[in-house]
């Protein structure tokens, strides 16, 4: 059985980039899950299995991160020796703050029935604007190796991914579900 | 010239021989077990030509057990040694069982110390997996037959929703049984396979599972022969029996309408409706009677009835698309699973919600059956290894107790197994030695919500202040779904490890009732987890302070000391009771009180520290 690279773009064959191919990403994966899945060893010794367990819980774990806009961006700058759960107070602006602070009195104000659905939604889409914007920040900072800028934005992205997620708590709270 | 042919060294010498496997499907009602035999995976009868054997296990003294329709006949007349619905036994305590289901006739064993339900029958102490062992057995002996040879391996279906406790027993039964498990494989993912393979199909897979107690909603992606199940839910309270009860109720109400009817029992009634639900699959409009008195029921009433169950099938397939990130459009196929699909009006209800008409091909009792047979014939090697690979998720979250109570969640729901993540800890206290580690399952904040799995220490962590001590925990499941949690010291490299079995006496309640419970409990539990941090922070400022006065309580006045000692006492009972807010008050104020004691210490290390020697001191007193 063969080992895997360290390096997730490596392994996946995709340049170290935050533009990637999802369906290059995603079929790389099939094809290599498909040599490396314990179900490929299910007659095999049991080192065989402890090894197929791993590289592919290894290939999973990559998958997901890659997979993950969020992720991505954070194994990127952690390729540049970018900690980005080290947070400095600089790197969180005073117009992030108040603006992330809007945001959520926004979605606290929204009564708590399905009248809200329609705001939910608009809100959805003023952060998944934002998001996508902020992500193209990101894509930009990384190319020019400015990467303390990228980390900036990096929280930013944080930030909004954490309301959008709880955005979706939201309607599905409304919704029952 | 005819040229010589030479077998590349080694290659294939010949065709190899074919490996006997099976499919098994143990079903809480009924079990089938499934081969590949000739083009095919077919379901392999008995030698009455039974396809489907009841799971009723009947014990006999000094005999061996009846499995299947002879037991079942005896249900009635001997209920005590006759075990129907075993499934539901699976990882359970005896206490949990008896809150659930209180109707259960049997005797149990109360010297089990482990707490597992065992039942007291003819031929002894009997429990689940023991149960489920002698199903399996029934199937073996069947397949072996019909098969001529014994049997390589099986691959043995369980719920989507199984948690580990349950897949443990399931694959413990199976040991039992003498079986070679090569998978536990989800039941969802089965009937994808049984259909997926007939088909070349590429896209996303619904598959819709109604059986007689439960209901299972997986979403599936197929793509260059690899299955990855993108997403599971359900509701393991709602099925085939539910729409019985519907139509029972209302056959009553129709009947205290019409006056001067004596209302039959409820199992009547359950009858009455059971064959009302079987004909109006074929009718639109069928008559219901019962002595004298009849009703007509048609269609449209019936989807009254049973409009609100079918509206919690449809919340379900909506969570599960909103889970998986994908909308109603993006799917490609829905499989259909189990008798209750059967229903007309489930057919159309999801076709309509799903904009496409369900695949119904495949009888929904055996589908399953048969895509573990395809699944099993893979495994053993039969078919080559390209073919199709099926990729599981874990259905719930698994993670670990946290100071508080709190849980941190370190694999979340959905996550596509196998997987193995870690996480580091420290210690919480001056000076602690162990680390419990508390393992637990499900989407709920606070640990008393969650399914506890496991409960292991680490010893002999390197005494050193609170927060500085590193501790790596991984938690890996196997592609099975079961989970093993290690833990180990950094600095030491002190290790502790548990593979997770079954852990009994636990009032979890079912499953999903957890899933469901963690959405609509979202709200108290902010609340509750704003105590609990307000808690660890007033504990953390008192454990400092306590600490501080041990070692410079000196430097206090007794009225600075009484002061504080009065500041201790309030936040110590406030913080019993009180609201997150009434603590952090109280943390604060205590928080004011000491800063004077802690300047005075400042200021004490400080003096001490310029009294002190010089580092070029130290180093000429070292050589």
């Amino acid at each position: 059985m063969q080992s895997l690279k360290s390096n997730y773009f490596q392994l996946f064959n995709l340049p170290q980039s935050w533009d990637i191919d999802q369906d290059a990403l995603s079929d790389e994966y099939r094809k290599q899950q498909g040599e490396v899945h314990p179900d490929r060893f299910a007659g095999a010794i049991d080192t065989e299995k402890l090894r197929a367990l791993q590289l592919s819980s290894y290939l999973n774990e990559a998958y997901e991160t890659l997979k993950s806009p969020l992720r991505r961006a954070a194994y990127l700058l952690s390729l540049h020796d970018i900690d980005v759960e080290q947070v400095d107070q600089s790197d969180l602006s005073m117009d992030l703050l108040l603006e992330q602070i809007q945001l959520r009195e926004k979605l606290d104000e929204l009564p708590k029935d399905e009248s809200a659905l329609v705001d939910l939604d608009k809100l959805r889409a003023e952060v998944t604007v934002k998001l996508e914007r902020q992500e193209k920040s990101f894509a930009e900072c990384f190319a020019a190796a400015n990467y303390d800028g990228a980390k900036k934005v990096y929280h930013e992205l944080q930030f909004l991914n954490k309301l959008r997620t709880e955005i979706d708590a939201g309607e599905e709270l409304r919704l029952g579900y | 010239m005819a040229l010589l042919q030479i077998q590349e060294p080694g290659g294939k010498q010949a065709k190899p021989l074919h490996r006997l496997a099976v499919g098994i499907d143990l079903g809480t009602t009924n079990s089938l077990v499934s081969a590949s035999c000739g083009p095919g995976v077919k379901t392999l009868p008995d030698s009455a030509g039974q396809h489907l054997l009841p799971s009723v296990v009947h014990y006999r003294k000094g005999e061996t057990a009846l499995v299947g329709f002879e037991a079942k006949s005896l249900l009635v007349e001997d209920p005590l040694n006759t075990i129907a619905s075993a499934k539901r036994l699976l990882g359970k305590s005896l206490a949990e069982l008896k809150s659930q289901q209180g109707y259960l006739p049997f005797e149990f064993d109360g010297s089990r110390d482990d707490g597992a339900p065992a039942i007291l029958t003819a031929s002894g102490s009997k429990d689940a997996v023991q149960i489920s062992a002698d199903i399996l057995s029934t199937l073996v002996a069947r397949a072996e037959a019909s098969l001529k040879g014994s049997l390589e391996g099986a691959v043995i279906t369980v719920p989507a929703y199984f948690n580990d406790a349950q897949r443990q027993q399931t694959k413990d039964a199976a040991q039992l049984a003498g079986l070679n498990v090569l998978r536990l494989l989800n039941e969802p993912t089965a009937a994808a396979v049984a259909y997926g393979l007939d088909s070349e199909d590429q896209g996303n897979i619904i598959v819709f599972d109604l059986g007689g107690g439960t209901f299972d909603v997986s979403l599936l992606s197929l793509k260059r022969g690899v299955f990855e199940v993108l997403a599971t839910g359900g509701d393991t309270s709602l099925g085939g029996d539910d729409v019985d009860h519907a139509i029972a109720d209302w056959i009553a109400s129709q009947m205290s309408e019409s006056g001067g009817i004596e209302i039959p029992s409820k199992a009547r009634l359950l009858q009455l409706a059971n064959g009302a639900k079987h004909q109006l699959s074929d009718s639109k409009v069928i008559t219901i009677s019962s002595d004298a008195w009849s009703v007509e029921l048609t269609e449209s009433v019936l989807k009254e009835i049973i409009a609100d169950l079918i509206r919690r099938t449809i919340t379900s397939c909506r969570r599960v698309l909103r889970d998986a990130g994908l909308a109603v459009g993006d799917i490609d196929n829905i499989v259909m699973v189990g008798g209750s699909t059967r229903m007309p009006l489930v057919r159309e209800a999801v076709a309509e919600f799903f904009g496409k008409a369900p695949l119904t091909d495949i009888d929904p009792d055996k589908v399953v059956a048969i895509g573990a047979g395809i699944q099993a014939d893979v495994l053993i090697g039969n078919k080559s290894a390209d073919s199709f690979l099926l990729l599981d998720v874990n259905p719930l979250s698994l993670g670990i107790e946290t100071m508080g109570e709190l849980v941190e969640k370190i694999i979340p729901r959905n996550t596509t197994i196998p997987v193995a993540k870690a996480q580091e800890f420290t210690t919480f206290k001056d000076g602690q030695t162990v680390m419990t580690l508390h393992v637990v399952q499900g989407e709920r904040e606070l640990v008393s919500d969650c399914r506890s799995l496991a409960r292991f220490e680490l010893r002999e962590i390197p005494a050193m202040v609170a927060g500085a001590a590193k501790i790596r925990v991984t938690f890996q499941v196997d592609a099975d779904g079961l989970l093993s949690v290690s833990a180990e010291e950094l600095s030491t490299g002190k290790k502790a490890e548990i593979q997770v079995k079954p852990s009994y006496g636990l009032e979890s309640g079912i499953i999903e009732g957890m899933l469901q419970d963690s959405h609509s409990n979202a709200q108290i539990d902010m609340e509750t987890r704003s105590i609990k941090e307000a808690q660890l922070d007033a504990t953390q400022l008192l454990d400092a302070i306590a600490s501080a006065l041990r070692i410079d309580g000196d430097l206090l006045s007794e009225d600075e000391a009484n002061v504080l000692a009065k500041s201790i006492q309030k936040l110590e009972s406030i913080m019993i009771d009180g609201s997150s807010v009434q603590i952090h008050g109280a943390t604060e104020e205590l928080n004011q009180v000491s800063s004077d004691f802690a300047a005075k210490r400042m200021d004490l290390h400080i003096a001490n520290a310029l009294r002190g020697e010089s580092i070029e001191e130290v180093e000429k007193q070292v050589d």
